[in-house]
């Protein structure tokens, strides 16, 4: 039972992460309409960049935190305007081949300016934090708090700014959303800042507690993807719903298999949400 | 042999693989419009079963090769089973997903993959009477399977399957209304596709003695995307051609990288993906048509069709 | 001097293949004026020339002595013509007010009186202005549609057949909408296949048949056509 009630713990916490680079996911294929396979470079870029400013600028986590996403969204950003608008004409899908490419690209540009080695945040250490027989670290908390956070945040953007509001018009309605004078191109290029701005939030967040390397986001990858389809393709609090639920899956699932396994529940995820319910929880339709 | 003509040997049995990887997915992309992210799982899924068949088995080589071909055709049926109807980003989500999966099942499942260790032993056919033949022979036999699969994928792209396939791929929504049929088309190209990728493994690991996990590595499927793409969409022998041109252009880098002074090896691993990734984008962007392009041009495609 | 001006429009959904061949009419201020004809004639092709959603291949367009034919939605938006496209004309998962926001998406500093002044003119959308428009039945989200076209404060409307998809009884309520409307100063032009429901409210009415003009005149004067009530009024 505690072993239980510990793994639920640890599994929404590790939902509440694995959330933001999930939003951030659908949130692009919402606006842009292909799926973005570059996050987990997004992730891995953000945890680089957060590891930068608090490693060697010193900054607070808070500031460092700002970094990865101000880092991971401009990746993002120019990856979209240099490699792949350009290849839209062509279909989602060689698009998405292309932002396979451009991963592995920043993967690599990682790879060469910092080795395969791991690299530690610069934290002070702290003793976990006991409630009866559960025990939650510190740094566990403050993940989950700062991960509640830019979801706050993101979720005022969408719902209290013009351009926030344009963005979700723009999903919701292309068509009309250009009818309405809405400027398609802006609202996608801040789709796509936002969007890998969350994966890199997420891939910091990932590092604070363990380590980071260039495949940190890659490890992370097969989950984010299972969070997003499971909530439905481009429904963002579906990407929440469907992260939370991964979460738990996969911390749970421990209990009963090898650790090792916990990146194969997110493919059974996958394929059974695409079986049984392909719009996923919140989703639109899939066909 | 000397260095150098085994250097060769390598090269042309090597880029046999790639061929007829390239075979496979061109099957799909080229053919139906679906793409398989994950080539390297279906690779690494033909491998295993043949090399398991034999190894641990001890079945015969054919009958690992055959079992690799079963294994590869009803994992591909597998993965789109589930997909088919939907738009292709999910079938893309999914093959991405599996061959990570494979990675991970082949890393940990030890009592029957020896883990990270890889399975070392498997046979190679008339090694021991072949002696320091044994390498060129298997790289001819390797060119010879590929003309084989070349051959039988040429029949079928001019059969009134391939047309039925071409159309899937112009027109989804009217191949859509054609309903149940064109399903299976998707469906029966995939696991054809697979297959022949799980061939490719399987050619591999006899021909090397020995898999691991690691030599899956997802830039694989990065690579045959860029052989095909190289090669011109949809073009049989442009695939053929395009996995050459990639083996060409991967030991370039590796010469180039090596050039470049003052660089740890791990820099230039890292400067030599980042030009693959690199000339992925650049072909995908400027030779759309490929090498040596289709001769049907396709027909003209309306934007908001690919986007629903 | 007409308030729209059509003089020999001619353009399609794409250069080679010209659905609309020369089509010539006008709206004058505070005119309700049908679009009719048989379907595939061309009618929303039309309105869609006008509104520059898609590119006239020749003809002139004149709103109110200025050339717009050419110009992209937007700007001929800020000139005084709104439109108002048959299908997915809300943003179905944003709530009302939003959805009017969005109508003046290019004038954001309106926003907030007209929205007021649209509530206080439809009491519907106040009531819902939380409510997802996906959650609105037919009528009314054809209601919020127009609301939306609104928020710009157009001379013009242009409606794609703004009745498709409804019950009579929601039908005829829109149509009494669209008449209130014209009678605070906006001028329609709407395309319709209720064509006698059309008529009975319209000032004046075009017959389009295959792309061109094929009889104007008061809209009375069209009902009682024998040909006309034939073809398109069931007799």
């Amino acid at each position: 039972m505690d072993a239980i009630l510990q793994a639920a713990v640890n599994g929404l916490v590790a939902g509440a992460i694995l959330a933001l680079p999930a939003i951030g996911f659908t949130a692009m294929f919402a606006v842009l309409r292909f799926p973005n396979f570059a996050v987990a470079a997004f992730a891995t870029l953000g945890a680089y960049g957060g590891w930068m400013a608090n490693a060697w600028l010193g900054w607070p986590v808070v500031a460092a935190l700002l970094a990865a996403f101000v880092l991971a969204g401009a990746a993002g950003a120019v990856t979209q305007r240099v490699a792949l608008d350009a290849l839209r004409p062509a279909g989602p899908l060689t698009v998405a081949i292309a932002a396979i490419a451009a991963n592995v690209i920043l993967e690599n540009v990682l790879r060469f300016a910092f080795g395969n080695d791991l690299l530690g945040f610069d934290l002070p250490l702290a003793r976990d934090v006991r409630f009866g027989s559960l025990r939650i670290g510190p740094q566990q908390i403050e993940n989950l708090i700062l991960a509640v956070a830019v979801m706050a945040a993101l979720f005022a953007f969408l719902a209290f700014t013009r351009i926030g509001k344009a963005m979700r018009a723009t999903a919701d309605n292309p068509d009309l959303a250009r009818l309405k004078g809405i400027e398609p191109r802006r609202v996608e290029l801040l789709a796509v800042f936002v969007g890998a701005g969350l994966c890199g939030a997420g891939g910091m967040l990932l590092g604070l507690d363990t380590s980071i390397d260039p495949l940190t986001g890659f490890r992370i990858v097969l989950s984010v993807f299972a969070a997003a389809v499971v909530g439905g393709l481009g429904s963002i609090p579906g990407a929440v719903a469907g992260a939370l639920l991964i979460g738990l899956a996969e911390e749970l699932a421990t209990l009963a298999i090898a650790p090792t396994y916990k990146s194969a529940i997110g493919f059974v995820a996958i394929l059974l949400t695409l079986s049984l319910r392909p719009r996923g929880l919140l989703g639109e339709r899939a066909y | 042999m000397t260095g150098w003509a085994n250097y060769l040997v390598f090269i042309v049995a090597t880029g046999g693989f790639y061929a007829l990887l390239a075979l496979s997915l061109n099957l799909i992309w080229g053919g139906a419009g679906m793409v398989n992210l994950g080539l390297a799982g279906f690779f690494a899924l033909g491998a295993y079963a043949s090399a398991l068949l034999t190894v641990n088995a001890g079945a015969p080589i054919l009958a690992g090769i055959a079992g690799a071909l079963v294994v590869g055709a009803i994992g591909g049926y597998v993965v789109t089973m589930s997909t088919t109807r939907l738009r292709g980003d999910y079938l893309a989500i999914v093959t991405l997903g599996f061959a990570e999966t494979i990675r991970l099942v082949a890393n940990n499942e030890i009592w029957l993959t020896r883990g990270s260790d890889g399975i070392s032993g498997i046979p190679g056919p008339l090694k021991a009477e072949l002696g320091g033949w044994f390498n060129a022979a298997y790289a001819l036999g390797t060119l010879a399977i590929v003309a084989l699969v070349w051959f039988a994928l040429r029949r079928i792209d001019l059969s009134p399957y391939g047309r039925a396939l071409r159309a899937v791929r112009e027109d989804e929504q009217v191949a859509q209304v054609a309903g149940k049929r064109i399903l299976r088309f998707k469906i029966e190209a995939f696991a054809i596709s697979a297959a022949i990728a799980a061939l490719a493994g399987a050619l591999y690991g006899h021909f090397n003695s020995y898999v691991a996990p690691d030599i899956f590595q997802p830039l694989i499927t990065i690579y045959i995307f860029l052989a095909v793409a190289a090669g011109g969409v949809g073009r049989v022998s442009g695939a053929v051609a395009g996995a050459y041109l990639v083996i060409f252009f991967l030991e370039s880098t590796r010469f180039a990288a090596a050039a470049i002074p003052g660089l740890a090896p791990v820099q230039h691993a890292a400067i030599r993906e980042m030009l693959i990734g690199l000339a992925l984008i650049v072909v995908l962007r400027w030779r759309p048509q490929g090498i040596l392009p289709e001769r049907i041009p396709p027909a003209p495609r309306p934007q908001s069709q690919e986007a629903t | 001097m007409s308030l729209l001006a059509v003089e020999g429009l001619r353009g399609g959904y794409v250069a080679a293949d010209e659905i609309v061949r020369g089509a010539s009419l006008s709206v004058e201020e505070g005119e309700i004026v049908s679009l009719i004809g048989p379907n595939g004639a061309g009618k929303s092709t039309l309105l869609k020339l006008v509104a520059g959603l898609l590119r006239p291949s020749g003809g002139r367009v004149v709103l109110q002595d200025r050339q717009i034919a050419g110009l992209p939605a937007t700007a001929i938006g800020r000139l005084g013509l709104s439109f108002v496209p048959q299908e997915r004309n809300v943003f179905a998962a944003m709530t009302v007010r939003e959805n009017l926001e969005m109508g003046a998406y290019l004038e954001p500093a309106q926003a907030r009186t007209r929205i007021e002044a649209l509530f206080a003119r439809f009491p519907m959308l106040a009531d819902k202005r939380r409510a997802l428009a996906r959650t609105l039945s037919g009528g009314q989200r054809q209601i919020l549609a127009m609301a939306m076209a609104l928020m710009t404060s157009p001379r013009l409307l242009l409606l794609d057949e703004p009745s498709a998809g409804l019950s009579p009884k929601a039908a005829e309520e829109l149509f009494a909408t669209i008449v209130a409307l014209n009678r605070d100063g906006v001028a329609i032009l709407m395309v319709e296949q209720n064509a006698l429901e059309a008529l009975t409210i319209s000032v004046r009415a075009y017959v389009l048949v295959v792309g061109q003009v094929a009889r104007e005149g008061p809209a009375a004067a069209l009902m009682a056509d024998p040909s006309v009530r034939d073809l398109f009024l069931g007799g």
